[in-house]
C-alpha cells in the first residue's frame, strides 16, 4: 500500500531533498509550504507522516502541530520536525510537544529514512523494468554487435536510464553469445562531467562481463575527453564501420 | 559584553560551516579566516539570517554565481547543467544560510546567550557591498573548496 508523506517547509530545496529520500519507498510526496497550507493539505489527504519544519512563515511549524493536535482527526499522525537549531532547549520543547521525532538540519536522506522508519513501515519499491521502447531508443543490433548510441546531451535522468538498460542488455548478450559492443558517441553534442561518467560505467561494465567494446566518436569529442583524466587513454574510433573492423 | 568578548566565534563558525558542507553537500570546506583576502567580485548572492535576544546579530554567507551553481547541483543531488533557474540556487543559498545559522544559534544559546533566528533573506547582484554598522565584534572568514571561495561574516552585539 503506498504511503503518504506531507512535507512542509518553505525551502523547495529541503522538500526536493524529502521528496528525494522517500523515492526509494512505496510513497506519495505531498508538500506544502507553511503551516496553514500544510493543514489544510493533511486535512485533504490524511497523509501516513507528516514532515515538519520549524521556522516559517504565515505559521510556523509549532502553530501547525497545536492545530493538528487539536484536530481529532489529524491528532493521530506521526510528526518528524525539522529544526536549524540543535540547542537544549530547543529540544526539550519539541519533546514536550509530543513530537515522535526531529532531525536538525543539516541532515541526510537516509537518516530522515531512518528517523520515519521508527514511525511507519516503509516498503521498497518495486522498479518496474525499462520499457522496449526505452532500449530501442539506445540500443541496436548491427550484425553480431551491439550498438549503444547516446544522445546528445547526457543528463542523470539519461545516465540512470542507460545504466539500467545496460545492466539488461548485458544479461541478454551474454545469454545470446554475442560478446561486442560499439559506444557510438557521434551524436553527443556536449561533454560534461555526466558524459565522463558513464562513458567509465559503460566501459567497467562490459569490461566485468568480457565484452568487447569500441568507442566511436567525433574528432572535436575525441579532443574534449583526451582533457579528461578518466578518458584521456581511451582510443576513439571515427566511424562504425572503423569500429567494426578493429574487431 | 564579557560573555561575547570571550565566545570563541572562530571555533563556533568553522564547526557550523564545516558540518553543513560535509552532511548537505559532501564537500570539504577548508575555513580560515579572511585576513588578507580581497573579497569577491562580480555576481554573486547573500544568503543572511538574523538573531535576536540576549545576543543580537546576523550571519551572512556570500558567495558567487559558479561557486553558488555548484552548491545547489550538490545539495540537490543534480549536474550543474541540470540547474533550472536562479530561484532555486538562491532558495539553496538561503537553506545553508539558515543551517550555519541556526547551528551558530545554537551554539550561543548552550552559551548561555538565548536567541531566536530569523528566516533567511537573500540579495543578489554584483555591485554592491555588505556594511554592517554598531556590532560589538565581527569576524570574517573564507570558505573554499576546489579553487572557489565563499564569505562567511557574523556580526554580534548584546541585546
Amino acid at each position: 500500500m503506498t504511503l503518504k508523506v506531507l512535507s512542509i517547509d518553505d525551502s523547495k530545496t529541503i522538500r526536493m531533498i524529502v521528496k528525494k529520500a522517500f523515492k526509494a519507498f512505496d510513497c506519495e510526496v505531498f508538500e506544502a509550504e507553511n503551516g496553514l497550507e500544510g493543514l489544510t493539505l493533511a486535512g485533504k489527504v490524511l497523509p501516513d507522516l507528516i514532515v515538519l519544519d520549524i521556522t516559517m512563515p504565515v505559521m510556523t511549524g509549532v502553530e501547525m502541530l497545536e492545530k493538528l493536535k487539536a484536530d481529532p482527526a489529524l491528532r493521530s499522525i506521526p510528526v518528524i520536525m525539522l529544526t536549524a537549531e540543535s540547542g537544549k532547549d530547543n529540544v526539550l520543547n519539541i519533546v514536550k510537544m509530543g513530537v515522535q521525532n526531529y532531525i536538525v538540519k543539516p541532515f541526510k536522506g537516509e537518516q530522515l529514512i531512518e528517523r520515519a522508519q521508527t514511525v511507519i513501515k516503509l516498503e521498497t519499491k518495486v522498479e518496474e523494468g525499462p520499457t522496449e521502447d526505452a532500449s530501442a531508443r539506445y540500443f541496436s543490433l548491427e550484425g553480431n554487435v551491439q550498438v549503444l548510441t547516446l544522445p546528445a546531451k547526457i543528463i542523470r535522468p539519461v545516465v540512470v536510464e542507460v545504466e539500467n538498460l545496460l545492466k539488461i542488455k548485458v544479461e541478454e548478450m551474454k545469454k545470446g553469445g554475442l560478446n561486442r559492443c560499439i559506444l557510438n558517441l557521434t551524436g553527443v553534442a556536449e561533454t560534461n562531467v555526466s558524459l565522463i561518467k558513464l562513458i567509465i560505467t559503460i566501459l567497467e561494465t562490459c569490461q566485468r562481463s568480457s565484452i568487447h567494446i569500441r568507442v566511436v566518436g567525433t574528432a572535436t569529442l575525441s579532443t574534449e575527453l583526451k582533457s579528461f583524466q578518466e578518458t584521456s587513454e581511451i582510443p576513439i574510433r571515427m566511424t562504425i564501420e572503423d569500429a567494426m573492423g578493429s574487431f | 559584553m564579557g560573555d561575547l568578548m570571550a565566545l570563541d566565534l572562530k571555533t563556533f563558525v568553522v564547526g557550523s560551516v564545516e558540518g553543513v558542507f560535509d552532511t548537505m553537500l559532501s564537500m570539504e570546506a577548508s575555513v580560515s579566516q579572511a585576513d588578507g583576502f580581497p573579497g569577491l567580485s562580480g555576481e554573486r548572492i547573500v544568503g543572511t539570517v538574523s538573531f535576536a535576544g540576549q545576543v543580537m546579530g546576523n550571519i551572512s554567507l556570500q558567495i558567487g554565481i559558479p561557486f553558488a551553481r555548484r552548491v545547489a547541483a550538490a545539495m540537490l543531488g543534480m549536474e550543474d547543467t541540470e540547474i533550472e533557474s536562479q530561484e532555486e540556487v538562491n532558495d539553496v543559498i538561503g537553506e545553508l544560510s539558515n543551517m550555519i545559522g541556526g547551528d551558530l544559534k545554537s551554539r550561543l544559546c548552550d552559551a548561555g546567550l538565548p536567541c531566536q533566528l530569523s528566516i533567511p533573506s537573500i540579495t543578489s547582484g554584483s555591485d554592491f557591498k555588505i556594511e554592517s554598522r554598531g556590532w560589538v565584534r565581527s569576524e570574517r572568514f573564507v570558505c573554499a573548496n576546489q579553487g572557489q571561495s565563499a564569505i562567511v561574516e557574523i556580526f554580534i552585539k548584546p541585546a
